[in-house]
């Protein structure tokens, strides 16, 4: 004999990821780290970003950098060789970091190594907005080589972010526009701030690291 | 395609649930989501049915999804509530306020939610 019984349950299906989320971000905030999480589709310039940050960061501060790819180390290869710590996530077909993947990495770690962290998360601009990581801030990073309606195909990922990056802006005006990506961003979600940078020549990177709220002697 | 995750994450929640009332069935589960959650329903059921296919708990279980009216928060007037209209001529997702015509909105995705389960427990 059985009975049926019908359990309220009201609980998000991401509950447990986003509780895993929130100690993350309460244990870097509690030992006054910093935390940030990239995202932004396949050839943003996510990487050649974060070598820039790790160069112009290293110096002063000891960074370490999660990598979240289907395959390969080349960009955790590529981070560690500008003065980073780097660790490399294949996610195999996975389209997106997650909470569990960062916590797995920080245990293998002493956190009180570094001071700033990053996770370049799986390029796409649709999965990694859904899934938090425990990051204090969610950085999109968007190149003018995408086109001129990026922003306007993929709103959701910028109303979550904190920080809109327009990336590859030295190629303003060869047949590229900015303007458009930064009206868009601007308009799709207000207070949000927008920075125009190219990874390639370091433009932007001084006013990028200012809004992520590093100071550099 | 998170709706693999997301499938993942929901029959890790459930079974846990099934253990803790000795259920021995699964037989229906029902969710909430946000229209503008990112979910497309036929790719959760097909994810959900991959996990399930093999575990005796979850044997011709039903997972139901149901779409949940969309809400904005208004950053003009504070409103919270239905958007007025859907979408804009330029941005898709900025609604506009139904108190003050504001189109200085916010979505405010109300994420995936499991909100009841039906169980099969032995007397």
């Amino acid at each position: 004999m059985t009975q049926n019984k019908k359990i309220e349950v009201k609980k998000q299906a991401y509950l447990v990821n986003d509780e895993q989320a929130d100690a993350i971000r309460q244990l870097m905030k509690s030992k006054s780290k910093l935390f940030f999480n990239i995202m932004g589709s396949i050839g943003a310039g996510k990487t050649l970003l974060l070598e820039r940050l790790a160069e112009k960061l290293s110096p002063h501060y000891n960074v370490f950098v999660i990598n979240g790819d289907v395959a390969t180390t080349i960009d955790a290869d590529r981070i560690a060789a500008r003065g980073a710590t780097t660790v490399q996530i294949n996610t195999g077909g996975g389209c997106h970091l997650n909470a569990n993947l960062i916590q797995k990495e920080l245990d293998k770690i002493n956190i009180d190594d570094y001071d700033i962290f990053f996770a370049e998360n799986v390029g796409n601009l649709i999965c990694p907005s859904a899934w938090d990581v425990g990051a204090q801030l969610n950085i999109v990073v968007v190149s003018i080589t995408e086109g001129e309606y990026v922003i306007k195909k993929h709103p959701i990922i910028f109303k979550g972010a904190d920080i809109a990056v327009i990336n590859k802006c030295d190629l303003d005006g060869l047949g590229f526009d900015s303007d458009t990506l930064v009206e868009d961003a601007e308009k799709i979600k207000s207070g949000m701030e927008v920075i125009c940078t190219s990874a390639k020549t370091y433009l932007g990177l001084e006013t990028l690291i200012e809004a992520l709220g590093i100071e550099l002697p | 395609m998170h709706e693999y995750s997301l499938a993942s994450a929901i029959v890790d929640q459930i079974k846990n649930i099934a253990l803790e009332h000795n259920a021995s069935k699964v037989k229906t589960i029902t969710v909430s989501a946000d229209p503008y959650e990112m979910v497309i329903p036929d790719l959760l059921q097909d994810a959900f049915k991959i996990i399930t296919n093999e575990l005796e708990l979850f044997k011709d279980s039903i997972l139901n999804m149901m779409i949940l009216p969309a809400e904005v928060i208004c950053i003009d007037c504070d409103y919270k509530g239905e958007p007025a209209v859907d979408g804009d001529e330029e941005f898709a997702y900025n609604f506009k306020c139904a108190k003050c015509g504001s189109r200085d909105t916010h979505l405010n995705i109300r994420h995936l939610t499991i909100e009841t389960v039906d169980l099969e427990i032995p007397e």
